[in-house]
């Protein structure tokens, strides 16, 4: 019977004429899913981060620190096409690294959430860098091609939460203040209260760069419910 | 002295092609035992286990000789098992989302069973291993009859070796409810 069988494959092997592939056919297959892999987590450093900058030039990313309210306009400012682009670059990531002993031994939650972890990690490490302050720079001078600096454009943006301001202080008087926008365009009035929330304390002198939540009646006061100053400075235009 | 299955492949990829036959021997008991018991179909099973051997030597290339031929064998195999269930049963989908893969769970270790646990487990099996599923079946197959550990079936399997401990658990309850005579998807 063995040898029946073994004659019977061999002869099959013979007749169909069936040849072994070649080492360079898997070597170049192996070297295709590793450039995949590295370009799903090249786009998915560059995507994610792009989400943190964003987060963090509208002011958003900032507002948890006013607690609960805070941390509703961080989600409703929300980069969201951003966001669906990081799960679907994820989950082809997953699908090219689960052929590979290190992601298929695990359960699926686990290699996912840790391919989600690292590049959440490098994500906001990259975004604490001037790359996409350059980028955006070179963009919106029309010094990048169009692939790059479409990313830039208004698409890609959260919207921007109609309780939020974001602007550097022009005037102070007590128990209010006035803001400019970064780039210079419109004015608001900032009214603290009592209960205004100052994380950060009551310091602010003209030149600060400060993020305000709160109610807005419509016009360009608003009710400041918190207020804190971040880092970063800006040039009144 | 005889070589390992791994010195032989090594052989095959450096040109001796005829030396495959060696494999084919080998390995031929071992994956007609495999194709009969999960396709529960004699006749089927010896022409599948000529299209995995063909399968083999296409892609022997690929084969990492610092690395077990067992279990890449065996994977190949798998794949021919599952795509020729996958025809047969067009109507009924053989592996879809499989939730067993998706959470961790704790029973992963790798348990010994006693003698007469082991023996019992046999008997039942031999007598009850049609009435499983395909997934359950695989597994129990692997496990008592080819005699491989948890972590030979989760390189077959492409799954988490804890899901492998998984299925084998859930696998020999059913088994037991079948002995009793119950409905063991109950």
């Amino acid at each position: 019977m063995s040898e029946d069988f073994r004659d019977k494959v061999m002869a099959m092997i013979e007749k169909k004429g069936v040849a072994m592939r070649p080492r360079w056919h898997f070597i170049l297959l192996s070297a295709l899913a590793a450039a995949g892999i590295l370009i799903l987590v090249i786009a998915l450093l560059y995507v994610i981060s792009l989400a943190f900058f964003f987060l963090r030039e509208g002011g958003a990313w900032y507002a948890p620190s006013f607690g609960g309210r805070g941390w509703f306009v961080l989600l409703h400012s929300a980069p969201l096409l951003l966001l669906i682009l990081v799960a679907i670059f994820a989950l082809i990531l997953e699908i090219l690294v689960r052929k590979y002993s290190f992601a298929y031994r695990a359960p699926l939650t686990m290699s996912l959430g840790g391919i989600l972890v690292v590049v959440f990690l490098g994500g906001f490490v990259l975004a604490q860098t001037s790359f996409h302050r350059r980028m955006e720079f070179e963009a919106h001078h029309g010094y990048l091609p169009p692939p790059m600096g479409f990313w830039y454009g208004s698409m890609f943006r959260p919207p921007h939460p109609p309780d939020m301001r974001r602007g550097v202080i022009v005037m102070e008087e007590p128990g209010r203040f006035v803001i400019i926008g970064p780039d210079g365009e419109g004015t608001s009035t900032v009214i603290l209260t009592p209960k205004t929330r100052l994380p950060y304390g009551e310091d602010f002198a003209p030149g600060d760069m400060v993020i305000v939540i709160g109610d807005a009646d419509g016009t360009d006061t608003i009710r400041a419910f918190g207020v804190r100053t971040i880092e970063e400075r800006m040039e009144i235009q | 002295m005889t070589e390992t299955d791994e010195q032989v492949a090594l052989a095959v990829q450096g040109g001796a092609a005829n030396r495959f036959g060696e494999l084919v021997e080998r390995y031929e008991a071992k994956l007609l035992r495999y194709a009969r018991k999960f396709l529960l179909d004699p006749e089927d099973a010896q022409d599948i286990v000529q299209d995995t051997f063909i399968k083999a030597y296409e892609n022997l290339q690929s084969f990492d000789t610092s690395r077990r031929f067992s279990p890449w064998i065996y994977r190949i195999a798998h794949n021919e098992f599952v795509n020729a269930l996958k025809k047969k049963e067009s109507r009924r989908t053989v592996f879809t989302i499989d939730f067993d893969t998706l959470f961790p769970y704790l029973q992963a270790v790798d348990t010994a069973d006693s003698v007469a646990l082991e023996r019992d487990t046999r008997e039942t099996l031999e007598k009850h291993l049609d009435k499983l599923d395909a997934k359950y079946r695989e597994p129990l197959i692997l496990y008592y009859l080819e005699s491989m550990d948890y972590r030979e079936i989760a390189d077959i399997l492409h799954i988490p070796v804890s899901t492998v401990g998984v299925r084998l658990a859930r696998a020999r309850a059913m088994l037991q409810k079948q002995a009793k005579g119950q409905n063991i998807y109950e």
